[in-house]
């Protein structure tokens, strides 16, 4: 079953401007989803028309099965949320910001001390949240967002100002909280690297078109498929027609040719072969394609 | 929505503890009767007198009232209204507003409501500084009796609530500006602009159409009309109608927002 559900998401801010082409977005309920892109790319217009933040234009949500705007106070009870900077009341202490999201849901107030020790805040006594670090007002907005232990949260790049350090310590608040209380986690971040070691799933987003959707391993099985073999040598043209008569294809990119990928073996017997056919060959690499350069790859093509 | 709009009034009323429009409730509701104290204080010789008149009670509530209604009250209001409702602005907010379980309904009118109890809560301060602007100068300054006529209750809570009713169109007008605009200058520009327009219609046939005049005349029509062409119409009643038709048209304007944070 899905937690979240687009059909066909479109929207424009002006008849020239579309900002999303048909999103089709699954959330696997229990998943940690990685809604990944660039700046720019649609991410948060897409979670912003998921909460209700835009109106929508054309297609469908649907939040635990159930069609959102319909549904939008019942399903909101259950969805924690952080679009873009946490929403802070500056003249507020942090226990005050969560009071009074702690009265609308009306969960036990044991739950804000609960909250700030989670999320590494247990004592900021009667400083106002103006006068936090970034790091601190993004701690407090997960905090807002986890306040009454939601079963789908929304994070839009949540470890924005965060240290290194607490980057890793929001990573394992979220895995955790995945694995102990089964919470569906969405978080947006235009940097894989940040989220490849906590997400389940991937979905790569640019300018508004959804151009991959999957678990992290059929990412990684691409990530095999790309595997390539660069050469340079000083005569390509007999190069090119030693690597045909071994059968394999290879295209020029850029004064070097690129190879498929292949064994040890079968670079060590090609090399063999150039040097016996007088080719000074000046270097052979094997292009370890990581998630990174995949990721890249989607969005520069 | 009843349970939730508790919920949501009291959410709603925590955010403005330690705020601006807070402080400019209590220190707007305690002002005139602190100058009025004050002054007493000083000219203490005249004090005596005053006090002996049979009409003390209603006198210090036109010196009181003076500079409230032209003046004090109808920029307070402005000023409040704006404020608390660009908190969610201020703060980038509506955001995180939007996205709790709360209809657009339960917002728009738990927030309206937060701005009207503070008004009341405005009211009930002023009415306690001028008993208290009454009471100092009795209490400090010897040999001055205190005023031998009663209170007159009926008379004041009759003023209050005609002061009360004339400024729901502003604060109405305030908040449907300070919804649809972020810019803070827009919604107190805007109120400036209304009460400047409002000091120079007072001596116009028609101006009673501006809602912001309300309160000045109903300061002046309980003792100097004559600075003022007084409105034919029970500007109460005309104050209702517009604090009604702004609020649906404010609502219907909020609700069908297409960006909400």
């Amino acid at each position: 079953m899905y937690s979240l559900q687009t059909t066909d998401l479109v929207h424009q801010f002006s008849p020239t401007d579309v900002v999303l082409h048909a999103i089709n977005l699954q959330v696997t309920e229990g998943s940690i989803y990685g809604f990944l892109g660039p700046n720019g790319a649609g991410k948060t217009t897409t979670l912003r028309l998921i909460l209700g933040l835009l109106k929508k234009q054309q297609g469908s949500i649907s939040v635990f099965g159930k069609p959102f705007h319909e549904n939008r106070v019942e399903i909101l009870k259950q969805v924690g949320s952080m679009i873009e900077s946490p929403s802070l009341y500056g003249h507020l202490t942090a226990f005050e910001n969560l009071s009074l999201v702690q009265k609308v849901y009306q969960c036990p107030k044991t739950r804000i001390q609960e909250v700030l020790n989670l999320v590494g805040l247990p004592d900021t006594g009667k400083k106002k949240a103006s006068q936090f670090s970034l790091g601190m007002k993004q701690r407090l907005g997960i905090a807002i967002a986890l306040l009454h232990n939601p079963s789908l949260l929304i994070l839009d790049e949540p470890t924005n100002g965060l240290d290194p350090n607490g980057m890793i310590e929001i990573r394992e608040l979220l895995k955790r909280l995945n694995e102990e209380k089964g919470i569906t986690i969405i978080l947006s971040s235009h940097l894989l690297a940040e989220i490849e070691k906590l997400v389940t799933h991937i979905g790569i987003i640019n300018k508004g078109k959804l151009l991959f959707q999957g678990t992290l391993g059929e990412l990684k099985m691409k990530q095999q498929q790309l595997l390539s073999v660069v050469l340079e040598t000083s005569d390509h043209e007999k190069t090119v027609q030693i690597i045909a008569d071994n059968h394999l294809t290879s295209r020029l990119e850029e004064d070097k040719i690129i190879l498929p990928a292949m064994s040890k073996q079968a670079i060590a017997k090609l090399n063999q072969q150039l040097v016996s056919n007088g080719i000074e060959v000046y270097e052979i690499k094997a292009i370890k394609n990581d998630l990174e350069s995949i990721f890249m790859d989607f969005i520069n093509n | 929505m009843t349970i939730s709009f508790v919920h949501s009034f009291q959410s709603e009323w925590l955010k403005t503890k330690r705020s601006l429009a807070l402080w400019i409730v209590i220190v707007g509701g305690l002002f005139t009767p602190a100058i009025v104290t004050v002054a007493r204080i000083i000219q203490y010789e005249a004090v005596p007198a005053i006090y002996s008149s049979d009409h003390f009670w209603k006198s210090l509530w036109q010196s009181s009232w003076e500079s409230m209604a032209l003046f004090l009250l109808p920029l307070g209001v402005i000023l409040t209204t704006s404020l608390i409702t660009q908190i969610e602005y201020k703060n980038n907010t509506w955001k995180q507003l939007h996205t709790l379980p709360l209809s657009l309904t339960t917002i728009f009118f738990s927030k309206l409501s937060v701005i009207v109890v503070m008004m009341m809560g405005f009211f009930v301060l002023f009415n306690i500084g001028i008993y208290m602007s009454a009471l100092i100068p009795y209490l400090l300054i010897s040999g001055v009796p205190y005023p031998k006529n009663p209170i007159p209750y009926e008379y004041f809570l009759q003023q209050d609530l005609k002061y009360f009713i004339d400024c729901l169109p502003i604060v109405a007008l305030q908040y449907l500006i300070s919804l649809k605009y972020r810019n803070f200058l827009v919604p107190v520009g805007t109120g400036f602009i209304f009460w400047v327009g409002a000091l120079a219609a007072l001596s116009w046939k028609y101006g009673y159409v501006i809602p912001y005049t309300y309160c000045m005349f109903t300061y002046l029509e309980s003792g100097v009309a004559n600075k003022a062409v007084m409105p034919t119409v029970n500007i109460h009643v005309l104050a209702c109608v517009y604090f009604v038709v702004i609020t649906i048209v404010s609502y219907v304007l909020y609700i069908s927002k297409k960006e909400k944070g």
